[in-house]
């Protein structure tokens, strides 16, 4: 399994920790990951309302350009960069729009013939490794800890269908089952937790992650996990926001998913990259790190 | 009374609805049938002062300056929930975005828009983005005082965010050949252009 590896901006600034455990996580899993080179922002969902749409989905088609160079898919691990690069790429099946986006792409020398998937990771782990060989590889089977998982919304909402149900997902709990964990049902899991939001109106963000997290703590989860860097941040940089708003006391871990496989697949805290949450994890985590 | 009183005063403008059909998503707007699911499913439509529904019901009808002066299209989160469930496919937060634009063209800004700038900036400029910057240079376009407000307001945050090295004090490196990653932006803004 080799693919283009996409980190995004993310990973080089709040997400460091994604960035650091899928890498390993990947290596153990036989995933052989080839970062994209020179790879560029996606443009996130800003970059069309100063620019155009146009404009912002060729700036998303440069990477996919250089990636064609690789002739390798292209597996991307923030969710707003799968949806940006996947909405994007879905364009170029269209002769016309493929023509014009390539004259634009030519201004950079590089050009796009639409040859190439764009996978998220959750897809990549369940419908290319499987939930069996990830089983295979857990050292430190999770037993006893229950996981909330929060999908967030742009990875399975975008492009609707490609590898999970946008409504009713099960991808990443069927991972935390394979991880030994038990996956829990709580309220609220398919809300939005405002993504970049918390920039401009933290007051918002707030406001939405407190139902969030009183849905996975009612539920009785020891933490919470996603694959979205901005779910991440928001739940884990506000949540001590919300406890003091809402007069709550969640004491709800936050991780990336990778984070989590890292340590049931036996690693230990710091390669788990546990020091980047901010809630901290080391109580509710005490068996596995 | 009131829906009335706000009757006779609010302008009509025929070609605002035009220009709106003209944007890149504009043409969803034509194939919205109000049937009020995507308010039901936004996340924000509390926060919101129009729901969506009904801002696509003020363009059809020409209500330029209700529309362009509403917070609606700023808290659009591009969740795309409401593109799930709406009966007939309409990407509600493309035309969101098309409506920032229109909206700051018009000289509608907020802090939404400073933010869109800012980061768009760091994309022009350097091909990617560095969140440490971006949080300084967004600070700086809010103004003296509001950057200093909100510095201390969400001054937990930000030590949090410091003290656990998820804020990097160093840019990380920018594409190889920023200047041609703008003439390809630059060009496929003109050709956006062109098309109309």
């Amino acid at each position: 399994m080799k693919y283009s590896f996409y980190p995004g901006c993310a990973s080089e600034g709040n997400a460091i920790a994604y960035y650091k455990t899928t890498k390993a996580v990947a290596e153990k899993l036989g995933i052989e990951l080839k970062e994209i080179e020179d790879w560029n922002c996606c443009g996130a969902t800003v970059t069309s309302s100063v620019i155009g749409e146009f404009a912002a989905q060729v700036l998303a088609a440069r990477n996919l350009a250089l990636a064609e160079k690789q002739q390798l898919d292209v597996l991307a691990t923030c969710s707003s960069c799968y949806a940006i690069l996947g909405l994007a790429n879905k364009k170029f099946a269209d002769s016309k729009y493929k023509e014009k986006a390539n004259i634009a792409l030519k201004e950079d020398g590089l050009q796009y013939d639409g040859s190439l998937r764009v996978r998220f990771i959750l897809d990549v782990l369940v419908n290319d490794v499987g939930v069996d060989k990830i089983a295979a590889a857990v050292k430190k089977p999770l037993n006893g800890l229950k996981v909330a998982g929060y999908v967030g919304c742009q990875s399975v909402k975008a492009l609707r269908g490609e590898y999970d149900d946008p409504e009713y997902p099960t991808a990443l709990d069927n991972i935390i089952t394979a991880l030994g964990g038990q996956p829990v049902a709580f309220e609220n899991s398919n809300k939005c937790c405002t993504g970049s939001l918390a920039l401009t109106a933290p007051e918002i963000t707030i406001t939405a992650v407190h139902p969030i997290l009183d849905g996975a703590a009612k539920a009785g989860a020891d933490i919470v996990v996603t694959p979205c860097p901005l779910c991440q941040m928001n739940l884990d940089a506000y949540q001590a926001r919300a406890n003091k708003q809402f007069q709550a006391n969640y004491t709800l871990p936050v991780l990336f998913l990778s984070q989590l496989m890292a340590l049931a697949m036996g690693m230990d805290k710091k390669q788990a990259c546990l020091e980047y949450c901010i809630v901290s994890p080391y109580q509710k985590l005490a068996n596995w790190a | 009374m009131l829906m009335a009183e706000a009757g006779a005063t609010r302008k009509y403008d025929p070609e605002f609805t035009k220009e709106v059909y003209k944007m890149e998503n504009g043409h969803w707007v034509k194939m919205c049938m109000q049937c009020g699911i995507c308010p039901t499913t936004c996340t924000l439509r509390g926060q919101m002062d129009l729901s969506p529904r009904r801002i696509i019901q003020l363009i059809r009808s020409g209500a330029k300056d209700e529309v362009l002066k509403s917070n609606t299209m700023w808290l659009c989160t591009s969740c795309y929930t409401c593109a799930c469930r709406c009966p007939r496919g309409v990407p509600m937060m493309d035309v969101m975005h098309d409506l920032r634009r229109l909206a700051e063209e018009a000289g509608y800004v907020n802090n939404s828009s400073h933010m869109s700038k800012v980061y768009y900036g760091d994309v022009a400029k350097r091909g990617r983005v560095w969140e440490g910057g971006l949080t300084i240079k967004y600070g700086l376009k809010l103004g003296i005082f509001n950057a200093m407000k909100l510095g201390l307001e969400m001054q937990d945050v930000v030590m949090q965010m410091m003290k656990h090295k998820r804020l990097p004090i160093f840019p990380p490196p920018s594409v190889k050949n920023p200047a041609n990653l703008r003439k390809m932006l630059d060009k496929a803004a003109a050709l956006a252009k062109e098309e109309g």
